[in-house]
Parts: C-alpha cells; sequence; structure tokens
C-alpha cells in the first residue's frame, strides 16, 4: 500500500473503526450505569444476575435484542420505517467524528502520525449544531412510516420540542466562541488553556441553557415527552422491535455521550487537567505523559464526560416529568431570552475588556 | 411573591434540594428484599389463595357444603358439589374447586363460612402461583385441603 493511501484512506477508517468500537461498547455500559445509579437513588438492586454484579447485563440485553421478532406494521412504509432508526442513528456518531478526545497534537504510531480526534473543522461548533439537529428527521419519519396514531403523536412533539430547543441550544454557544475567537472544538479548548480558566466559569449561564437544551434536545428525562409512556405508549417508537428499537435507543445514548462531551470540550476544557498552565500539578497526569503524552488527556476526557453524564442520570432520578406546555414554557419564555442574555452580556463585557 | 421567594425560584434551590436528597440516597444501603432468596413475613390477615382446611383438632372435614362461599363470591369461581351422607345428617362434600385465574383474593368468601371459630375456607399466606397452563389454576379438593407443598425458588 502506498503511503498516501495509508495516510489518506486507512487511518481515518482505523481512527473512525476506533471510535465507533469505543463508543458502542460505552453505550452499552451506559445503559448498565445508567440502572446501577438509578438504582441506588431508589435504594434498589440493580440488575445483578448476568456475572458477577451484573456486568455481563449489557451483552445478554444486546443478545435478547437481536433474536427477538422483528416486526414491520401491516401498511407501514417498509422502506422509511427501517431508514428511520439508520437515520436517527448516523448523525448521532457521525458528530462524535468532532470531539477532540485528547490534546498534543498528532502522536506517532508505527511510524504514522495520528490526531486523537478524527476531525479537526474550523466551524466545528457550527457543524455540530446542524448535525445534531438532523435526528429529528429519523424520529419523524419513524412515527409517521409507523401507520399508527401513538407513534404519529409521539414524533410531533418530539418535532415541536426539539425544534422549540434547538434555539437556545444554539445561542447558548455563542457566548464561548466569542470569548475563544474560533468555532474549531480544538481551538476552543486551546484558548482555554491560554486563558487560564474553562470556560464554565465566565459562561455559568450559558452553561445551563446548554446543558438544559442539551437534555431537552436527547429526550432525556425530566424532558422525554416524546416517548411519554403514560401517555403515549412510548411515543416514535410504539411499533418498533428488536434491533430497530435498539437503533433508538443507541442513537439516544449516543446524543447523550455526544452532548456531554460537547459540554467537556465548550465549558470544561476537554483533555486539559485542572490548571493546565501550572507544571508543579504535573502529578496529575498520574504519571500516563511518560507513558505517551496524549493519554492524561484521554483520561481527563473521559473523566469530565463522565461526570456530566451522571449528572444526566442524576437529574433523571431526581425529577418528574414535565408537563408539555411547561416544557414549552421553559424552553421559549426562560432558555430562549436567557441564551440571548448571555451572548448580549458576553459581548458587552469582550468588547470592554478588549479595548 | 417576596423577593426571597423568586430567588430562590430563580436560583433553583428547590431542585437543588431534591438533587441532594437523590445524592445522599446513593451512599445509602439498599432496602431491597431479594425475593427468590428471601421472603418478607407476613402480616397474620395477608391473604394469599384461599384455601380449604379440616378441623385441626379431630381431623374432620370442616365444610358443611353450605354454598354460602360459592354464593357470595363476587367472581364466581368456587364451585362445590356434595351429596347426602348415607346416614342422613348434612352433606357431605365430593368436589371443591377454586378456579384462582378469576379469583381477585377479596377473602369475601371467608366471612359468610358458618363453621366458627375455625372458618372452613380460609386465606392462606400462599403466594407463589406460578404456573405452566391453565390447569395448574383450577385446583382440586385435595389439593385445597392438604395445601400445595411450599415451593422453592431459590437458585
Ligand atoms: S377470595 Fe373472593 S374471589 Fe376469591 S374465592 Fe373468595 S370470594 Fe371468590
Ligand atoms: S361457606 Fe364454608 S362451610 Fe359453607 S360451603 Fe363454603 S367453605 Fe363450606
Amino acid at each position: 500500500m502506498s503511503d498516501a493511501l495509508v495516510r489518506n484512506l486507512a487511518i481515518p477508517l482505523a481512527q473512525v473503526l476506533v471510535v465507533l468500537g469505543v463508543a458502542s461498547g460505552a453505550v452499552a455500559y451506559m445503559t448498565l450505569i445508567e440502572r446501577k445509579i438509578l438504582a441506588f437513588m431508589q435504594l434498589r438492586l440493580s440488575p445483578r444476575r448476568v456475572g458477577p454484579h451484573g456486568i455481563l447485563q449489557p451483552i445478554a440485553d444486546g443478545i435478547k435484542l437481536l433474536i427477538k421478532e422483528d416486526i414491520t406494521p401491516t401498511r407501514a412504509d417498509k422502506l422509511l420505517f427501517t431508514l428511520a432508526p439508520i437515520l436517527t442513528v448516523l448523525p448521532a456518531f457521525t458528530a462524535l467524528s468532532l470531539i477532540p478526545f485528547s490534546g498534543g497534537g498528532k502522536f506517532t504510531l508505527f511510524g504514522y502520525e495520528f490526531f486523537p480526534w478524527i476531525a479537526d473543522v474550523n466551524v466545528g461548533v457550527v457543524f455540530l449544531l446542524a448535525i445534531s439537529s438532523l435526528g429529528i428527521y429519523g424520529i419523524m419519519l419513524g412515527g409517521w412510516a409507523s401507520n399508527s396514531k401513538y407513534p404519529m403523536l409521539g414524533a410531533l412533539r418530539s418535532a415541536a420540542q426539539m425544534v422549540s430547543y434547538e434555539v437556545p441550544f444554539g445561542f447558548s454557544i455563542i457566548g464561548v466562541l466569542m470569548l475563544s475567537g474560533t468555532a474549531s472544538m480544538v481551538g476552543i479548548v486551546e484558548a482555554q488553556r491560554q486563558a487560564h480558566l474553562w470556560y464554565f466559569a465566565p459562561q455559568c449561564l450559558g452553561l445551563f441553557v446548554f446543558f438544559v437544551s442539551g437534555v431537552a434536545e436527547t429526550n432525556r428525562l425530566p424532558f422525554d415527552l416524546p416517548e411519554a409512556e403514560a401517555e403515549l405508549v412510548a411515543g416514535f417508537h410504539t411499533e418498533y422491535t428488536g434491533m430497530k428499537f435498539a437503533f433508538f435507543m443507541l442513537a439516544e445514548y449516543v446524543s447523550m455521550m455526544v452532548i456531554a462531551s460537547i459540554v467537556t470540550t465548550l465549558f470544561f476544557g476537554g483533555w486539559l487537567r485542572p490548571f493546565p498552565n501550572v507544571a508543579a500539578l504535573g502529578w496529575l497526569n498520574f504519571g500516563l505523559d511518560h507513558l505517551h503524552p496524549a493519554l492524561p488527556g484521554f483520561v481527563w476526557f473521559g473523566l469530565k464526560t463522565f461526570l456530566v453524564l451522571f449528572v444526566y442520570l442524576w437529574l433523571r432520578g431526581t425529577f418528574p416529568r414535565y408537563r408539555y406546555d411547561q416544557l414549552m414554557n421553559l424552553g421559549w419564555f426562560w432558555m430562549i431570552p436567557l441564551s440571548i442574555a448571555n451572548v448580549v452580556l458576553t459581548g458587552a463585557v469582550v468588547l470592554l475588556v478588549a479595548r | 411573591m417576596s423577593v426571597t421567594g423568586f430567588l430562590r425560584k430563580f436560583l433553583l434551590l428547590e431542585m437543588m434540594q431534591g438533587m441532594w436528597v437523590t445524592l445522599k440516597n446513593q451512599f445509602r444501603p439498599h432496602i431491597t428484599v431479594e425475593y427468590p432468596k428471601e421472603t418478607v413475613e407476613f402480616a397474620p390477615r395477608f391473604r394469599g389463595v384461599p384455601r380449604l382446611r379440616k378441623d385441626p383438632a379431630t381431623g374432620e372435614e370442616l365444610c358443611v357444603s353450605c354454598l354460602l362461599c360459592e354464593a357470595i363470591c363476587p367472581t364466581e369461581c368456587i364451585s362445590i358439589v356434595s351429596e347426602k351422607r348415607p346416614d342422613g345428617k348434612g352433606k357431605q362434600l365430593v368436589s371443591f374447586t377454586i378456579n384462582y385465574e378469576r379469583c381477585c383474593f377479596c377473602g369475601l368468601c371467608v366471612d359468610p363460612c358458618p363453621t366458627k371459630p375455625i372458618t372452613a375456607i380460609y386465606m392462606s399466606h400462599d403466594y407463589e402461583l406460578a404456573g405452566y397452563d391453565r390447569d395448574a389454576y383450577v385446583t382440586a379438593r385435595e389439593e385445597l385441603v392438604d395445601g400445595k407443598p411450599a415451593k422453592l425458588y431459590t437458585r
């Protein structure tokens, strides 16, 4: 194989495969962790029958979903019905390609240079927003193609919810972009390193709005109205079974991970350890940088992302579901004005300081 | 709204309180009863499946086939067949079936049973009712009287 072929085809492909594999594995185990955390919050036990402390449970779940009967409702639109889960999963995974998992620039392996991310686009954040709003097509099509009124209602609610939270979701990032002066994910983390400051402090309002909108975007509790099982018998995926259903769940969890990664990158300094410029705190790298300079980055990124995901599950364990009009109220009356106020405030401060 | 009230609401203090509760719960021991391995103590009037019994002192049949329980049962799940005794005094049970598929464990059948103080029909503490076919839910008289042997689901 020629050198160019390896560099332009094989390496990106390998990176994509690694990210896909790690993300899928992480999703599988996130379902277990979620069940554990929720159970502990309710003083319950969690799955413990499959393997010691239930660590094989995700595998058992996967096998169960694979061998379940795959039902397509009569007179459903067969093509769209099959396409919808794929359409939901693809954007979720695509968003992962922009996340910088570690820093330190490129590192070499087998004589070839790698970046610890798949792509560093200089409009990264904008592209992420665009991609994350595509997931709704899958949900809409799935609801519509099922030829049943419950999925249809669920899909419509989902559309309304996702559209209304898309606006504050986008607005709340602008503050970060103003502070860092770039829209590249790697650039934003670099800017935080140079500023000696993670952006959650000056952008606490933005972080709050972004996280709440992110939770609403991914249809997680307390905003899981599209699948409100009490009113809609599970919403847009009522008619889905087996692996197709699993794809919707996969998309949901991958989107959660994406949101958590974005929060980590934009507001908590991405792969940076606390006080990244203070050399005396080098022990925070756990000595991993002697092994490889990129390793502590992975560890810190994973740690922070997990903490954000924990907050996701924590919210789920704490709050009851919002009523639909309350949800809309929160989105349009609170989140959007707050995010705009954040933009104006940040703009004013940046202008004053820059002078 | 008072200023403190507004601040409480605006800073989401109540929500924080709720989240603090769930966070604390993370570290408390669980209170689940691991059912197949362990069971709880039942209250004395716990209502499991209704069963028949014989007089514990003499071992004689308590039921006098008065059909009161059959009459009062709201789901009509009891059916009793009886015949005259050979000596002409009273009746004798031929069959007594309860269809547990329909029984709602209301305990009404126990109330009118005339064989006080020990009623012939009583609500037992047996609650492990799983079965593999529908016949498993129609109990014959022998089973009712002697009670099913307690199944242990422990693995
Ligand atoms: S418990 Fe209620 S439903 Fe069951 S046999 Fe007795 S009267 Fe009928
Ligand atoms: S009420 Fe009591 S005595 Fe009368 S038939 Fe039922 S079980 Fe027998």
